[in-house]
C-alpha cells in the first residue's frame, strides 16, 4: 500500500521507530533489499527494518560487481521506490558518500529527502582503484572525521542515524579500527560499524570498547563467524546486515528453475518452486490498486 | 526538429575552419544555439551545475544526471553535442560506463580530464591532478568502450596549473598515445603558450581552445584562434553569465514595474516563443496521426 501519506508513517515517525529499536541493543535483523520487491519480501516477512545495499544494486539494477560505478540518482531512485511501498525505515549504503565531504553533504541531504532513516558511510578509498578488489584501501582518519561531520552537520532531522563504518580491520588491524571508529564517534557518528572482525573475541572487543550501538555484518562466505542471533545480542550488537541474503537467495534460486526449464523445455520438475499468480498479486498489493481502480472509476 | 543535414563532428574538424561550440545546458538553449548557425554544441558539467542545482562546478553532478540532460538534449537537436564528461567519474572502469552510457544518449563527443576526483572548474584554484598514466589509461578505456570510430574522446590536461606548462605538454602526448581524437591543454596562461602548443601538437590532432570571461586565458575570437592553429573553441559558460545577467534584468524589471510591459520588446511574445520550440510543426504532425485519417470519425 502507498505509505507516504498516510498519518504515523511519515520519514520521521520511521526514524524514531529506527532509533528506538537500535537502543534495544538487542541485534536486531536487518535483511538488505536492491529494489522494491524485495522490500516487500522482506516486511511481508515481518522484519522491522531493511538496509539498502549498494552492492545489490549494482548487481541487480546494473548487473555489474560492487566496484563504484552506481551513482547517487541510482541509489535515490531505489531509495525512492521503496520508501513509496515499504513502512519499514531504511538504512542505506552510501558507500564512501560519493566523493569528498562536500560530496557527502549532498548525498545526506538527498536521501534524507528520499526518505533514509539510517546512512551507512565508509572509509575507503574513493573511487575505488581498478583491479584492487581484494586490496582495498582507507583515507585518512581525518578526511573520515570531515565526512562523518558533514554528515552529520547536513541532516535535518537529528533521528536519520549516521553509521560510520571503517574498513581498517582488514589493513591496520584490530586495535587501529576500533581507534578509528572512537574518532567517527566523537566526529558525532551514532553507530559504528567495524567491518570483518574475524572472531568472536575480536567480536566482543568492539562491543566493549566503543560506547555507541554496533552493527555486525553477516556475509555468507565472508570472514566473520556466523553467530546466531541470541549470540550476537549477548555480545551486544544492535544491527546486523544480512545485507545480501534475499539477493543471494533469489539469484540460486532464478537459476535452478531456469535451468531446468532449459533442460526439460517446461516447468513441471520446479512448479512448485514458483510463487503462483495469486502470491504474486498479494505481494504487490494488487487488491490496494484494484481498489483505487474503483474508487477512481470514471461515472 | 532535428535536421538531417548536421554533419558530424569528425568531418568537420577534418576541415580548414575553426569549428565553434557555444556552451548549452539544457535542450532550449542547444535548439537556440543550433537555430544559430553553431555546427556543434557543449554541454558544460559547469553550466548543468549552474542552472540545475544553482551550485559552483565542483564535481556534485552526478553522471546520471549529465545523462538525462543529455538524453533531452540529443532527442530534440541533430546539431552535433560535445559533453564535459569530468573526470570520468572514478576510475578507468567509471569511465567506460560513461562512455558507453553518453554515446548511447547521442553524443559525438566526450571531454575527460586529468583531475582528482573530486573535480574543480580548470579557471579556479586548487586543483589536483592523478598520474599521468592513470589518466592514459582512462583514455584507452575511453577508446575502447566507445562503438563508432565518430565517437570522439577528447583528453584534457589541467596540469598547466599544478605541474607546469612543459609537464602538460608531456601529458597531452601520453595521451595522445593513449588514442585521444582531440587534445585539450587547459588554461595556457598568454598567446606564447598557445602558440606553443599548436607547434607540438598542431600538425598530428585536432586542439581544443577554452574561452572562459574573466579566467587564466586570453580571451580570443574565432580568427584569432583559427590563426592561431586550434581546430575547436569552446566557449562553456558564457551563456550562463549572459543569460544570469538578463535574467537579473528581466525580474528586477517585474518587481520595479509590477508588469512586463517595459521589457516587452527585449522577450519572444508567445508566437515567437512556439516559434522557436516548433509548436507548429508538432502540431501538424500530431493532425497526420488523427483517427480521422485512419478510418475514425472526424
Amino acid at each position: 500500500m502507498p505509505q507516504s501519506s498516510s498519518s504515523g508513517d511519515r520519514p520521521s515517525d520511521r526514524r524514531r521507530r529506527l532509533r528506538a529499536l537500535v537502543d534495544e541493543r538487542r541485534a536486531l535483523l536487518v535483511p538488505g533489499a536492491a529494489n522494491a520487491l524485495t522490500a516487500r519480501v522482506i516486511e511481508d516477512t515481518g522484519f522491522d527494518a531493511l538496509y539498502v545495499t549498494g552492492a545489490g544494486v549494482a548487481n541487480t539494477l546494473l548487473g555489474v560487481p560492487d566496484i563504484g560505478l552506481v551513482t547517487l540518482t541510482e541509489m535515490v531512485q531505489t531509495v525512492e521506490a521503496i520508501g513509496e511501498i515499504s513502512s519499514l525505515p531504511m538504512i542505506v549504503d552510501i558507500d564512501t558518500g560519493f566523493g569528498n565531504a562536500i560530496n557527502t553533504r549532498r548525498t545526506v541531504r538527498v536521501l534524507e529527502r528520499a526518505g533514509a532513516c539510517g546512512l551507512q558511510i565508509e572509509d575507503q578509498v574513493f573511487p575505488k582503484k581498478c583491479g584492487h578488489f581484494d586490496g582495498k584501501g582507507v583515507i585518512p582518519v581525518g578526511e573520515m572525521v570531515s565526512k562523518v561531520k558533514a554528515a552529520v552537520d547536513a541532516r535535518d532531522d537529528e533521528n536519520l542515524l549516521i553509521m560510520a563504518r571503517t574498513d581498517a580491520r582488514a589493513i591496520e588491524g584490530l586495535d587501529a579500527a576500533i581507534e578509528r571508529a572512537q574518532r567517527y564517534i566523537e566526529a558525532g557518528a551514532d553507530l559504528t560499524f567495524v567491518e570483518a572482525p574475524v572472531s568472536v573475541d575480536e567480536m566482543r572487543a568492539i562491543t566493549a570498547q566503543l560506547a555507541v550501538p554496533q552493527i555486525a555484518n553477516l556475509v555468507v562466505g565472508g570472514r566473520t563467524p556466523l553467530l546466531p542471533q541470541a549470540e550476537l545480542a549477548e555480545i551486544g550488537f544492535a544491527l546486523v546486515l544480512y545485507a545480501n541474503t534475499p539477493l543471494q537467495a533469489a539469484m540460486r534460486a532464478m537459476s535452478e528453475v531456469l535451468g531446468a526449464l532449459k533442460r526439460d523445455g517446461g516447468l513441471d520438475a520446479v512448479r512448485d518452486r514458483l510463487a503462483d499468480f495469486g502470491e504474486r498479486q498479494r505481494l504487490v498489493d494488487k487488491a490496494t490498486y484494484d481498489a483505487l481502480e474503483k474508487r477512481y472509476a470514471v461515472e | 526538429m532535428p535536421s538531417s543535414e548536421a554533419r558530424s563532428l569528425r568531418v568537420q574538424l577534418g576541415g580548414d575552419a575553426l569549428v565553434v561550440a557555444p556552451g548549452i545546458y539544457d535542450a532550449l538553449s542547444a535548439l537556440i544555439a543550433g537555430q544559430a548557425g553553431f555546427g556543434a554544441l557543449y554541454l558544460s558539467g559547469a553550466s548543468i551545475a549552474y542552472t540545475r542545482y544553482g551550485s559552483p562546478d565542483i564535481g556534485l553532478l552526478g553522471m546520471t544526471e549529465v545523462a538525462d540532460t543529455l538524453t533531452a538534449i540529443c532527442d530534440r537537436v541533430a546539431t552535433p553535442v560535445i559533453v564535459d564528461g569530468d573526470t570520468g567519474f572514478g576510475n578507468a572502469l567509471n569511465v567506460v560506463r560513461t562512455v558507453r552510457t553518453f554515446e548511447r544518449c547521442g553524443a559525438q563527443a566526450v571531454q575527460l580530464e586529468d583531475q582528482a576526483m573530486p573535480k574543480r572548474c580548470g579557471h579556479l584554484a586548487g586543483k589536483t591532478l592523478v598520474p599521468a598514466a592513470e589518466m592514459a589509461g582512462k583514455v584507452k578505456a575511453a577508446v575502447d568502450a566507445r562503438k563508432s570510430d565518430d565517437f570522439l574522446i577528447i583528453a584534457r590536461t589541467d596540469a598547466i596549473a599544478v605541474e607546469g606548462y612543459d609537464a602538460a605538454l608531456d601529458r597531452a602526448e601520453l595521451y595522445l598515445e593513449a588514442g585521444a581524437d582531440v587534445l585539450f591543454v587547459e588554461a595556457p596562461r598568454d598567446r606564447a603558450e598557445m602558440d606553443g602548443i599548436v607547434a607540438r601538437f598542431g600538425g598530428r590532432v585536432p586542439l581544443l581552445a577554452n574561452m572562459v570571461e574573466g579566467g587564466k586565458t586570453p580571451l580570443l575570437d574565432a580568427a584569432a584562434l583559427q590563426q592561431i592553429g586550434y581546430k575547436l573553441a569552446i566557449f562553456p559558460g558564457g551563456t550562463v553569465r549572459a543569460v544570469s545577467k538578463l535574467l537579473a534584468e528581466y525580474y528586477g524589471s517585474l518587481r520595479e514595474h509590477g508588469g512586463t510591459g517595459p521589457f516587452l520588446d527585449r522577450m519572444n511574445l508567445f508566437d515567437g516563443l512556439n516559434e522557436i520550440i516548433g509548436t507548429p510543426g508538432y502540431l501538424a504532425r500530431g493532425k497526420e496521426y488523427d483517427g480521422s485519417n485512419f478510418g475514425g470519425e472526424a
